[in-house]
């Protein structure tokens, strides 16, 4: 059996580690479950730099050294994978993650000590990987979904892994690998809600894969049936995801019996009072469930005895929970479902007031959404959280307005994230050449700026550079009404465009492209139920 | 509480524990004072402060 080491890479060193990584911590549980030799050693969590990272690599001897994550993690996968080559040079790597599937090639490239990228998902190529391994062999191209190097040099990619079906088969995480009690329910604040606030041993769960919507800024990870494989301009095998007209999904989801049994196994062994779900969008599975997967898996949290019951200092018994909506897609009666049951907050990615901005996105929403959606989630006794994002490409002084103007009238507090083109989305691929010149042409470093989408890396806004969408993003947050005006007198000098023509600098090709989609969103949104529906938004084929 | 920092299914050949960081008090200030940061508040990081400029 193979002696595999995972290492979870840090992530947000701004912030405390928060979240166990759930990926990770379910390959450690297939792994073992197949029999293999596992260690988890949790950068992020431990934080306790290079000098016991080296450590760990020396402990034993590793067949296997895996590691991977979001895109956000690169500076610390490069470090690890280094210092794995240097300090146990007979470990085979493997490395995987929304980060290697999002640019396979450029990856093996920038890390030469990766033997195998797993591009997309993990379940079934990570252990094919670690049996091959442990046989003696290395002809990785053998197994799909992997990137591996030719043997007189260059990259092999093999075929594409299809998506695994049967999720319930997939065993709980493996939680118990990870510093519970020393780091992660120390941290299990969220503080988005009065619940979320208290929770004092939260862990996450998710439930689903996918979303069905199109935002032109969000990547999927290769795990939502977002990804397809084509020739690139070199003629090579590559990854491809959304462009415009080229949208694929494939929405799964866990039975509300795996997700009640789950729940109930950490609450278990762990003693959880918070749950929260990682699922990117938990609306998009209940509409495309026919409103069942929702209701379902409230019904499951009665019947288990966790809807929360209030004690007088505040705390609860049961588990509160929380989770991402939809502005179109969520319900009254769901939500008021969702509440009784012990949901306390609710991610709402509004991003924008401007209904000429909302409609470029492919979010599916509008501003009259957005509004009803923040009214019926505070009636049901949740709390929204309202997210923001300023530097679209046709971000303009009129867009600015109108979402100072919610803010004020609807008692937002908000720093707004900047539109930023992560690799794997729409808009990476779009600007993709635009983003590569903002770097001196040099992408890994533009991959080194990424973290949070609250500082400013690559713009891809028409109308505003990195400085001034920072400017008005700052006199956004005071309110400045006339700061704002001053400058769009300046801005409109500057770029010859005179008063009461739009402040816009888009051309009307482009917004027309954006808009051609917005359509197609819109009329699936409206009788989107099954997966036909879903299909065609995406141009997807069916899977439940 | 334990304070291995590698957790798995088999006893590895070297324990690997952490060394506990003790917190000083310099560091706590530093982190509270951050969270606080905006209006009047302004503080040194000591440990970003390059004390020979000449190399900059
Ligand atoms: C938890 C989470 C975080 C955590 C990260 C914690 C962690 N260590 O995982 C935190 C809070 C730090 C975070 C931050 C951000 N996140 Co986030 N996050 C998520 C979330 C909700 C869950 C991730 C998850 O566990 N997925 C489920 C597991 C099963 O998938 P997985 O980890 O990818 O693992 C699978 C494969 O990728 C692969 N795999 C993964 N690792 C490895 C390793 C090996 C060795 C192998 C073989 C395979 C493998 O196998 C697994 C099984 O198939 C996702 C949404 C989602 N539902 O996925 C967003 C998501 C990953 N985040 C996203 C974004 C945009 C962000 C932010 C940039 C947003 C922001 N505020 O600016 C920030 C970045 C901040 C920063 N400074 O770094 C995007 C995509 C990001 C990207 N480009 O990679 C996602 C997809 C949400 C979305 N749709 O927009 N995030
Ligand atoms: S609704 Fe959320 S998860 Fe879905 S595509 Fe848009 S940003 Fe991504």
């Amino acid at each position: 059996m193979a002696k595999i080491l995972l290492i979870n890479p840090t992530v947000r060193e701004e912030d405390v580690p928060r979240h166990v990584p759930y990926g990770i911590a379910l390959l450690a549980a297939i792994a073992m479950e197949k029999g293999h030799l596992v260690q988890v050693y949790d950068e992020n969590a431990w934080r306790q730099g290079d000098e016991t990272t080296k450590a760990v690599c020396v402990a034993d001897d590793w067949d296997i050294i895996g590691y991977g994550g979001i895109t956000t993690t690169y500076a610390s996968v490069k470090r690890i994978a280094r210092i794995a080559r240097e300090y146990a040079p007979q470990a085979v790597q493997v490395m995987g993650g929304g980060l290697l599937t999002s640019l396979p090639r450029e990856m093996m490239s920038w890390i030469p000590q990766v033997d195998v990228g797993c591009v997309g998902e993990g379940f079934i190529t990570f252990p094919e990987i670690c049996d091959m391994i442990d046989r003696g062999g290395r002809e990785f191209w053998d197994i799909k979904g992997t990137v591996s190097r030719k043997p007189g040099g260059g990259l092999i990619m093999s075929q594409m892994r299809p998506l695994m079906h049967d999720l319930d088969s997939l065993p709980f995480p493996a939680w118990e690998l990870f510093p519970l009690e020393e780091v992660y329910f120390k941290n299990s604040q969220a503080l988005f809600s009065e619940e979320g606030m208290l929770a004092s041993r939260r862990l996450d769960i998710n439930a689903s894969y996918g979303c069905s919507l199109i935002c032109r800024f969000c990547y999927h990870l290769g795990i939502a049936g977002d990804m397809r494989y084509e020739k690139d301009a070199n003629g090579d095998l590559n990854v491809a995801f959304d462009q415009p007209g080229t949208y694929t999904r494939d929405i799964r989801y866990h039975s509300p019996d795996y997700v009640g049994a789950l729940v109930k196994h950490a609450y278990d062994k762990f003693n959880i009072n918070f749950v929260g779900f990682l699922d990117e969008n938990l609306m998009t599975m209940d509409k495309f469930s026919g409103r069942t997967w929702m209701n379902d898996i409230c019904n499951k949290w009665h019947d288990l005895g966790f809807a929360p019951k209030a004690k007088d200092d505040g705390t609860w018994t049961g588990i509160h929970w929380s989770g991402t909506s939809h502005a179109t897609l969520c319900t009254k009666g769901v939500l008021k479902t969702m509440r009784e049951a012990g949901c306390s907050h609710l991610v709402y990615g509004y991003e924008s007031f401007a209904p000429h901005v909302l409609k470029t996105i492919g979010k599916g929403a509008t501003r009259e959404s957005n509004l009803r959606s923040f009214f019926w989630t505070l009636e049901a006794g949740i709390r929204p959280v309202p997210n923001q994002i300023i530097g679209f490409p046709n971000e303009d002084f009129d867009s600015i307005r109108m979402n100072m103007n919610a803010w004020d009238d609807l008692g937002i507090q908000v720093r707004p994230h900047f539109a930023t083109p992560y690799p794997g989305s729409e808009w990476f691929t779009t600007y993709r050449e635009r983003i590569s010149g903002q770097y001196d042409g040099n992408m890994e470093r533009f991959i080194f700026d990424l973290g949070d989408a609250s500082s400013i890396s690559a713009v891809i806004s028409h109308n505003f550079n990195a400085v001034e969408l920072l400017g008005l993003r700052e006199a956004m947050l005071q309110l400045n009404y006339r700061r704002i005006d001053e400058y769009e007198q300046i801005w409109r000098k500057n770029h010859q465009i005179p008063d009461g023509a739009p402040s816009t600098l888009l051309s009307e090709n482009m917004t027309g492209a954006f808009l051609r989609d917005a359509d197609k969103v819109k009329s699936a949104i409206k009788d989107s139920e099954r997966q036909d529906a879903v299909a065609e938004v995406t141009g997807a084929g069916g899977t439940h | 509480m334990s304070n291995d920092v590698l957790r798995g299914n088999f006893k590895t050949r070297d324990k690997v524990e952490i060394k506990q960081a003790e917190e000083t008090l310099e560091d706590r200030f530093e982190m509270e004072a951050k969270k606080r940061l905006g209006g009047s508040i302004a503080f040194v990081s000591k440990k970003k402060v390059m004390w020979d400029t000449d190399k900059k």
